[in-house]
Formats: structure tokens, C-alpha cells, sequence
């Protein structure tokens, strides 16, 4: 089985543990194996919001740099953030010079027997941005081809009504990312059609759900959350899918807090792409972790097979 | 032995604040066959001229060169005044010792040295300088223009009521252009089509132009006052010699397709007319969308049509003509609103073009001038105008200012206004620009007695919420961030080409910018003239212009053509390629790399020849001749030869 390198975030290592465990699941079903790095550190998280040019790159580079130095070109990540911050790392230290003596420099201090000054260049090379960094959708999308799920669909979601939810990281800054059109996106509309569902036109889909507002300031959280589950609704959606924790995380369980502040509000249930993923490749609903949702998931399961999920599950 | 002189200008500091001069004077006198030379403060000014006509007699000179500016701003200026004094043009040469020494140099010691080695590199050509005298070429007197909006009906009316021919082609099957679109226009607010169909009627009868509409241009070969355009007439399936233009055919023909010409928001038939005061009124069946062509039945038009113009049989006919002069005019199109992600990628129904609104504005137009919204035909109580819409926004869609949105968005509100007294327009703009006679008073009437509100920001998204388009913008002056509910959102959207044109400037071979517009040969001082001699330009082709700019473009172009065409004949630089016939092995390696077809090969004498006509005198042949056959008379290999010799400090 193919492995690819895989760097899993703090998200999906603790709280998230259960959407980590369905990429997974998903990806031996598709013929691959995720491949977690044998040593990894946060990826930063902020570099997307920090004014900061050099200090920011050092913890992304490092993991890209021992990427490159294990012998491989390909990492994986299921996180938005993950994704953002290393795309966007490895973009600034191919394309700029400057950028990638200053990250060099202090890669080199994680080899203290190395004299960096009179350089011995037999024993160290630079890292230069070899590595190419995939989402774990984009994976799935050029790689492997969506048609690939579509071949191994072992429990097709026909009939389901999925509302795609991009979020703000996923696909920005354009120039960097390359991934689709930040204004008008079709990547994870395309994932659905590949698992059988239907995507659901909607307005919000690519507005802010209030990311880490969501501490500072959670009643503006709860404000754009609110709009963003009953756009969706209303537009027919049985469910949203998501591609990034913190996304997760407030649309789902947010919904508490806009449940008290407005009235009229209906709970929606909340998927990380992987899940409905490996749910369609027929892997358990146990192995979901749903129990941890907030927002109820059944009605979505029984119109698939029932809340068991393992009869039909051929 | 050739005696040459030497000018040497100061062009005030500009050259002799980096250059000394009187020392760049000094060594060309010590230069071989240099008999006389001065220097002068500005020897462009009628003194300096006097000066150099002056000396030319007093030190009978054979020759003089000029060390001043670039040759193509004054060349030609010094080649008149040597004429005058009895030299022949060619024996008069410019030095550039401006442009390429004084401007680009600080260091005065270098920069002098570097004159010098200039002047002597052109006293070295100088010296095998031969007399030359212009070629004379004929002119055809007859003009094509190709467009058939204003531009083009105002430039090809221009030069027929000067009693020459005009050829006006037009790819639609009617001439009026989006003009012919629109419903009134700003600042007057006089209504479009009553001061549009009487010149298309007028182009329609004038004795001197032929209007081939429905056309296409195929293929342009030729030069200046001789070229050979070749036409496509496209078959309109229907014998516009024998047709009346009653108009039954299309009201019969059962097949529905959008119409252009109300941007989409009505139909008509596969047999149809653009608008009803089309010129020519004669329709035309679009084969792709007719039921005969694609099922093999129906013919209904043809059962319908009393005197049998309906002919299915017609096949695409190609004509060739002659023709002087080329007037570009193939105006401009709107961004489509497909292409703005962020405001609803063409999805929301209710979003709609300025060219759209001007048809629902129109009286001619599908709501017959009630402003109905396209969704569900409600008359829009709260309407908002976004200005800039991928206009001034070179991350994502261009650069440039479209010009006509500022001046068209307050005519679209004002109008809305007058019509639903009730209702509430924004507009959204970035800046209010009113460059124009009247139009800031047009604007300030507007802003101030109609009520509409302007807010100073951008549009981030515009999206549909049930029977709602929501609009998410900026007001940048109050600091908020503003939402309204509207019914209808106006896309003031960027001035683009015309999608034809870039196909049209690679068969004309005439340049356009970076972002597809056409290319003045000056930006200022020949705003009607392509850089390549023959080929004009007018219209919103050059750039996003609005009517009397674009009259005044046109008008230019005529005049400019005009002017040509009252010469008896054009005079051609003969300091172009050559042959010398004994040395030609035939091997037509210069056919292969010319530029402009001016290569051609006699058979009979086996030998390779130039049109003189055609050549421009780049060069490149000369360049690839293997044996030396091929010469550039005035710049031959001697010639060069010294001059490398000169330039590197030798003798």
C-alpha cells in the first residue's frame, strides 16, 4: 500500500482525534496509507494573521524540511489551517531568497555539530520548498481522482442534501494557495457529487464562521454561525460538510449558544469530509466519533442505513 | 573626397549638462572627411535651421549630421532644411547623442567621450552615404472601415461626403452598434436611437458607401494606399435583394432564441432582425438555432414568405477589394457578469449589466420602458448601482477606468428615479469621475434634487436571499459596513474589447496594449493613427470612450484619411533592401525571413527581388544573405564595417 506522508495537527491529535481516525479508515478503503511524520510540532496556526516575516516559517519549514529529508515530496494534511500555513510557507521559501537564507539559518541550529559558518555543504542542503503540500481533498482530487470514490462507494449517499461549507483558509490567498476560486469554489461540491449526495446551493459558503473570534468575542461568532446553518436550511441542506476543526468546531457546537439566542433557530448536523468519506467507503459509524457531535447526526444516518451503520455496509 | 559637417546641439542643458559640446565639436573637425564643424544651443529652432542651410552654401558642404535627439523625433526636420539648401535628404544624418548618451549618463568625462565615438560611428557612415530619392506609390482612393457602430458610421460618412468610396463592413447583421442599444444618453439625456437611426439611414443611402453588414474582414494583404482586403459574407439565408423586410417570417418562426441585442432578457426568432430600425431591415437566419437546419423540417418562413426570399441553399460568398486606407472601428463589449465570482457569477437573476438596464430603460425595449426586474418582472423598490465592477482592480480583473460608468450610473439612477418616484437608488462608486462638458453639473443635479444616494466603497458580495439580492458593501466614509435587501443590483461592468478584435489586429497586423485595446502610434500627438502606415483608428476599440469622444475619434480618422487620399501619390523611403543580382544564388533564405511579404522570387532570372513597395527596410534579409546579394542601400556592409571600426576607436 502506498504510504504518504502525513501530518496530522494538534487539532486532529486530541479533540479531533475521531476526524483524524476517519481519514485514516478512509484512505486504506482508497488504496493509500496516511503516514504521520515521525516527529512533528505545530504548524503555527497564526502565521495567516501574523505581521511576523521569518520568525512564523521556522516550525512549518522544519516539518517540510524533514519531509524532504526522509526521501519524499508528498505531505498530506486534513486541516485548513495545517494546509494554509505550510502551503503558504513552502510558497514563501521557494519563491523568495531572502525568506529561505534567513528560514535556513535557523533550520541550522537544529544540528548543532554543524558549522554553519564555514560551510561544509556535503552534509547539509537547504531547504528550498521540494516538498508539494496537498490537502487531503486536493489529494483526493488530483492524485487519486474523485472518480476513484466514486468506483469504491460502498454506501453512496443518495438522497442526501449536503451543503459544502469552505471557511476563510482553505482557499486563500489565491496566488498562494492555487487550490480554486476563493469567490465561487467547486472542489468539495465536486467531493460530494463523488460520494452520491446532492451539494446544496447557498449563499454563505464561503463566509467567515468567526474563527478564533469564537474565544474573544463569541456572540459575534454565534452571529455569523447563526447565518451561515440557516442559510443552509433554508436552501434544503440536510447537513453541512466542513474541511477545517475550528469550522467544525463553531458550526457545530455553537449551536448551543444560538439555540438560546434565537428562536427561531433548527439544529443542522455538522460532518468533517472525512467522516461522510469513510462512512461512503462503508467503514462503521462507530469508528465516527458522532457521539461527540452536538449537533444530532441521526436523521442524516437513517436516511443512509439505518444508525447502526453496519448491516448495509457490504 | 566628401565634405561633411557637423552640428552639435545643446538642446538647452538636456545635452550639454552631461556632454561637453564645444570639445564634441572640437574632435569632429579632426575626423576624416569632417570639413566644418559648430555647436549650438538649440539647433531645432528656426536659427539653428538657418544655421545649418547657411553653412551648408558658405562651406560647400556635401553632407551634414546632426548630433541632437533620437532621429525619429527630428530626422526628418533636419532632411527639409538640407533640402531647401540643395542637399539631398539623405546625405543629411542624425547623431543621438541625447537619448542614448546625455539622458543615461552622470559622469561628464564618459559621457563626452561617448559623443564623440557616436558622431564618429555616423561621419564613418556618412562618408559612403549615397543620394537617394523617394519611390513614388500610387493610391487607391477608396476607404474600408470595419465596424458599423458610431465610430464607424461617423468616420465612413465623413470620408463619402468628401466624394470618396467607403466599404463599410459589419459582422452583425445590422450597423448601429451598442449606440443603437442604449436608451437616453448623458448629459442631455436626448434619446439614443433618434440621433442614431438618422446616420444609419444616411449610411444606408449614400451614394459612396457600400455597406456589407453580416461580413467579416477574412484577410488584409498590401500597404499603404494599395491593399488588398478580402471580405466573408456571411450567407443570411434569405435573398436580401427580393426581401421587403415585412417581417412575417419572424413572426411565424417558431424557434426562440436570446436576443443579443436585449443583452438576454427577450427572445426572438432563428429568422430575425436585431432591432426594428435595423439598416439594412433585412433579416437574417441564424443556422445554428433554426429547426430546418437541424431536424431537416419546418421551412415555415418559407411557406410564409410571398415573394420567395427565403433561401436555404446560400452558401457563405467571399468578394475582394481594393482599398487606400483602413479604419478600425470594432468597439468595445462589457465584462460579463459570469465572469464576477463575487457577485454572483451570473446566478442571481436580478443581477443584471448597465447594457441590460438600458434595454429595460428603452421604449424599444422588452418591458417597452417599465423598469420590470428579469426574475419576476417586479418593479424594484430599492435598486443599487455598483460602479467599478472589474473596473480599477488589477488583482483580479483589470486595471484600467472604464470611463463611461461614473456618467451612465447617474443617468441610470435619475432615470429610475423619474420613472418609479417612489423607489430608492444607491449607488456604489469608488470615485465620481466627470471629465466632460456639462456632465459634473449632470452629476451635482443628481446627487443633490433626486435623491439617490451615493456611498463612497466597494461591493464585497452580492448574493440572492429568497426574492432578494443582498448586497454586502463598505461605506468608506462612515466606516461601516453596509447590507441592503434590493430588488434589482445594476454591474456598472468594465469596457472591454470587442472579442473579435484580437483575432481582427493579427489578419491587420496593427498592435494593441496590454490589455487588448488598440495602439496609438502616440499617445498625444497621433491619437487616430495605428503605428503601421495606412491603418487608422477610432472609436472605444482605442480605449473605453463615451459618444462625442468617440464622434471626435472618428471624425479624426476620416480626416486623417482624407489627407491621404488628396495626395497625388505616396513617396516610399528608399533606404530599404536591394539585390545585386550577380551574387544572388537563388537560395530565397530572404523570402523566409521577411516580415512583410516584400521578398519575392523571379523565376525567370532565378534571382530573389524586392518589392520596394512593401519593404520597410528592416533589415533581416539582409542580415540572413548568405552571399552578400542583398544590401541595405545607405546602410550596406561597408558602411557598417567602418562604422564598428570607428565605434571601437580605430581608423
Amino acid at each position: 500500500m502506498t504510504k504518504v506522508a502525513y501530518y496530522p495537527g494538534c487539532a486532529m491529535n486530541d479533540r479531533a482525534s475521531h476526524l483524524d481516525r476517519s481519514a485514516r479508515d478512509a484512505a486504506v478503503k482508497l488504496g493509500f496509507e496516511l503516514d504521520e511524520l515521525d516527529k512533528w510540532t505545530c504548524c503555527g496556526a497564526v502565521p495567516p494573521v501574523s505581521e511576523e516575516r521569518v520568525m512564523n516559517l521556522i516550525a512549518p519549514s522544519r516539518i517540510l524540511k524533514s519531509v524532504r529529508d526522509s526521501g519524499r515530496d508528498t505531505l498530506i494534511t486534513i486541516c485548513d489551517f495545517c494546509y494554509n500555513t505550510l502551503k503558504r510557507t513552502n510558497f514563501s521559501v521557494k519563491s523568495d531568497i531572502i525568506t529561505r537564507k534567513r528560514v535556513n539559518a535557523f533550520l541550522a541550529d537544529d544540528e548543532p555539530e554543524r558549522d554553519y559558518i564555514e560551510t561544509d555543504d556535503s552534509l547539509w542542503k537547504d531547504y528550498t520548498g521540494e516538498v508539494k503540500v496537498y490537502h487531503y481533498m486536493e489529494y483526493l482530487r488530483d492524485v487519486l481522482g474523485y472518480e476513484k470514490i466514486t468506483d469504491n462507494l460502498k454506501r453512496p449517499l443518495n438522497g442526501l442534501n449536503i451543503a459544502p461549507y469552505y471557511g476563510c483558509v482553505m482557499l486563500r490567498p489565491l496566488n498562494e494557495i492555487q487550490l480554486d476560486n476563493p469567490e465561487n469554489p467547486s472542489i468539495i461540491e465536486n467531493f460530494i457529487i463523488s460520494l452520491g449526495a446532492e451539494p446544496v446551493k447557498y449563499s454563505y459558503r464561503t463566509e467567515c464562521c468567526g474563527s478564533y473570534l469564537s474565544i474573544s468575542n463569541p456572540a459575534a461568532s454565534t452571529r455569523l454561525c447563526y447565518r451561515i446553518l440557516t442559510s443552509a436550511r433554508n436552501s434544503g441542506a440536510d447537513a453541512i460538510v466542513v474541511s477545517c476543526p475550528l469550522c467544525f468546531y463553531n458550526l457545530d457546537s455553537r449551536q448551543q449558544a444560538i439555540d438560546e439566542a434565537y428562536p427561531d433557530f433548527k439544529a443542522l448536523p455538522i460532518f468533517y469530509f472525512s467522516q461522510l468519506l469513510s462512512v461512503a467507503l462503508g467503514v462503521e459509524y462507530s469508528r465516527q466519533g458522532f457521539e461527540k457531535h452536538y449537533a444530532d447526526v441521526s436523521p442524516v444516518l437513517d436516511k443512509i442505513g439505518g444508525i447502526s451503520g453496519k448491516g448495509d455496509a457490504k | 573626397m566628401k565634405r561633411i559637417g557637423v552640428f552639435v546641439c545643446h538642446c538647452g542643458n538636456n545635452i550639454a549638462g552631461t556632454v561637453d559640446v564645444k570639445r564634441v565639436a572640437r574632435e569632429a573637425r579632426e575626423m576624416r572627411g569632417v570639413t566644418f564643424a559648430l555647436d549650438y544651443i538649440y539647433m531645432c529652432s528656426e536659427p539653428g535651421q538657418a544655421l545649418v542651410r547657411e553653412k551648408i552654401k558658405e562651406e560647400n558642404l556635401d553632407a551634414v549630421i546632426i548630433a541632437a535627439c533620437s532621429p525619429t523625433l527630428h530626422e526628418s526636420t533636419f532632411r527639409t532644411a538640407a533640402s531647401e539648401a540643395g542637399l539631398n535628404p539623405w546625405q543629411c544624418e542624425i547623431a543621438n547623442i541625447r537619448e542614448q548618451c546625455s539622458w543615461v549618463h552622470s559622469d561628464r568625462e564618459k559621457a563626452t567621450a561617448k559623443a564623440i565615438k557616436i558622431v564618429g560611428t555616423i561621419v564613418e557612415k556618412t562618408r559612403l552615404n549615397e543620394s537617394l530619392e523617394p519611390i513614388p506609390v500610387s493610391i487607391t482612393r477608396k476607404a474600408l472601415v470595419i465596424g458599423g457602430g458610431i465610430a464607424g458610421i461617423q468616420a465612413s460618412l465623413d470620408i463619402a461626403d468628401s466624394g470618396h468610396k467607403v466599404i463599410l463592413v459589419e459582422k452583425e447583421p445590422s450597423i448601429g452598434g451598442h449606440m443603437a442599444q442604449l436608451s437616453e444618453t448623458f448629459p442631455t439625456l436626448d434619446c439614443s436611437q433618434c440621433i442614431l437611426t438618422p446616420k444609419m439611414v444616411a449610411v444606408g443611402k449614400h451614394p459612396n458607401i457600400e455597406l456589407m453588414t453580416y461580413s467579416e474582414i477574412e484577410q488584409v494583404s498590401g500597404y499603404v494606399g494599395n491593399f488588398t482586403v478580402r471580405i466573408k459574407r456571411k450567407a443570411p439565408f434569405v435573398d436580401w435583394s427580393a426581401c421587403t423586410g415585412c417581417g412575417i417570417c419572424m413572426e411565424k418562426c417558431p424557434s426562440k432564441i436570446p436576443s443579443l441585442f436585449d443583452r438576454e432578457l427577450a427572445t426572438h426568432g432563428a429568422i430575425y432582425v436585431p432591432f426594428p430600425q435595423a439598416v439594412p431591415n433585412k433579416p437574417v437566419i441564424e443556422k445554428d438555432s433554426c429547426i430546418y437546419f437541424n431536424t431537416g423540417k419546418c421551412r415555415l418562413c418559407e411557406k410564409v414568405c410571398e415573394i420567395g426570399a427565403i433561401n436555404f441553399e446560400q452558401e457563405d460568398t467571399f468578394v475582394e477589394e481594393e482599398v487606400g486606407a483602413i479604419i478600425t472601428a470594432t468597439g468595445f463589449e462589457t465584462l460579463p457578469v459570469n465572469d464576477l465570482d463575487e457577485y454572483g457569477a451570473g446566478e442571481v437573476p436580478d443581477v443584471i449589466d448597465g447594457l441590460a438596464f438600458e434595454r429595460l430603460l428603452s421604449a424599444s425595449g422588452p418591458t417597452v420602458g417599465e423598469i420590470k426586474r428579469p426574475s419576476d418582472g417586479m418593479i424594484p423598490r430599492e435598486i443599487v448601482f455598483v460602479q467599478c465592477s472589474g473596473s480599477r482592480d488589477p488583482e483580479r480583473y483589470k486595471p484600467y477606468c472604464s470611463k463611461i460608468c461614473c456618467m451612465y450610473t447617474t443617468k441610470h439612477a435619475l432615470l429610475y428615479k423619474h420613472r418609479v418616484q417612489d423607489g430608492q437608488p444607491y449607488i456604489f462608486y469608488i470615485d465620481i469621475r466627470t471629465g466632460g462638458k456639462g456632465y459634473e453639473e449632470f452629476y451635482h443635479n443628481a446627487q443633490e434634487e433626486e435623491g439617490i444616494i451615493y456611498l463612497r466603497g466597494k461591493v464585497a458580495k452580492i448574493f440572492r436571499d429568497g426574492k432578494k439580492t443582498i448586497v454586502w458593501g463598505t461605506d468608506t466614509l462612515t466606516g461601516r459596513n453596509i447590507e441592503i435587501a434590493a430588488d434589482l443590483v445594476v454591474l456598472a461592468t468594465a469596457v472591454i474589447p470587442m472579442y473579435s478584435t484580437a483575432e481582427l489586429v493579427k489578419k491587420l497586423r496593427i498592435q494593441t496594449g496590454p490589455n487588448g485595446f488598440l495602439s496609438e502610434a502616440h499617445p498625444k500627438l497621433r491619437p487616430v493613427e495605428s503605428i503601421n502606415s495606412g491603418f487608422y483608428i477610432a472609436g472605444a476599440a482605442q480605449g473605453p470612450k463615451d459618444i462625442p469622444e468617440t464622434v471626435a475619434q472618428a471624425s479624426g480618422a476620416a480626416c486623417k484619411v482624407i489627407s491621404l487620399f488628396s495626395r497625388n501619390h505616396l513617396e516610399q523611403d528608399p533606404a530599404i533592401a536591394w539585390v545585386d543580382e550577380e551574387l544572388c544564388g537563388g537560395c530565397r533564405i530572404c523570402i523566409s525571413v521577411c516580415p512583410y511579404d516584400a521578398r519575392e522570387f523571379d523565376e525567370e532570372n532565378g534571382t530573389a527581388t524586392v518589392n520596394e513597395a512593401l519593404c520597410e527596410g528592416c533589415g533581416s534579409c539582409v542580415a540572413a544573405c548568405a552571399c552578400g546579394a542583398t544590401q541595405q542601400r545607405n546602410l550596406s556592409d561597408s558602411q557598417i564595417k567602418s562604422m564598428v571600426t570607428a565605434s571601437l576607436g580605430g581608423e
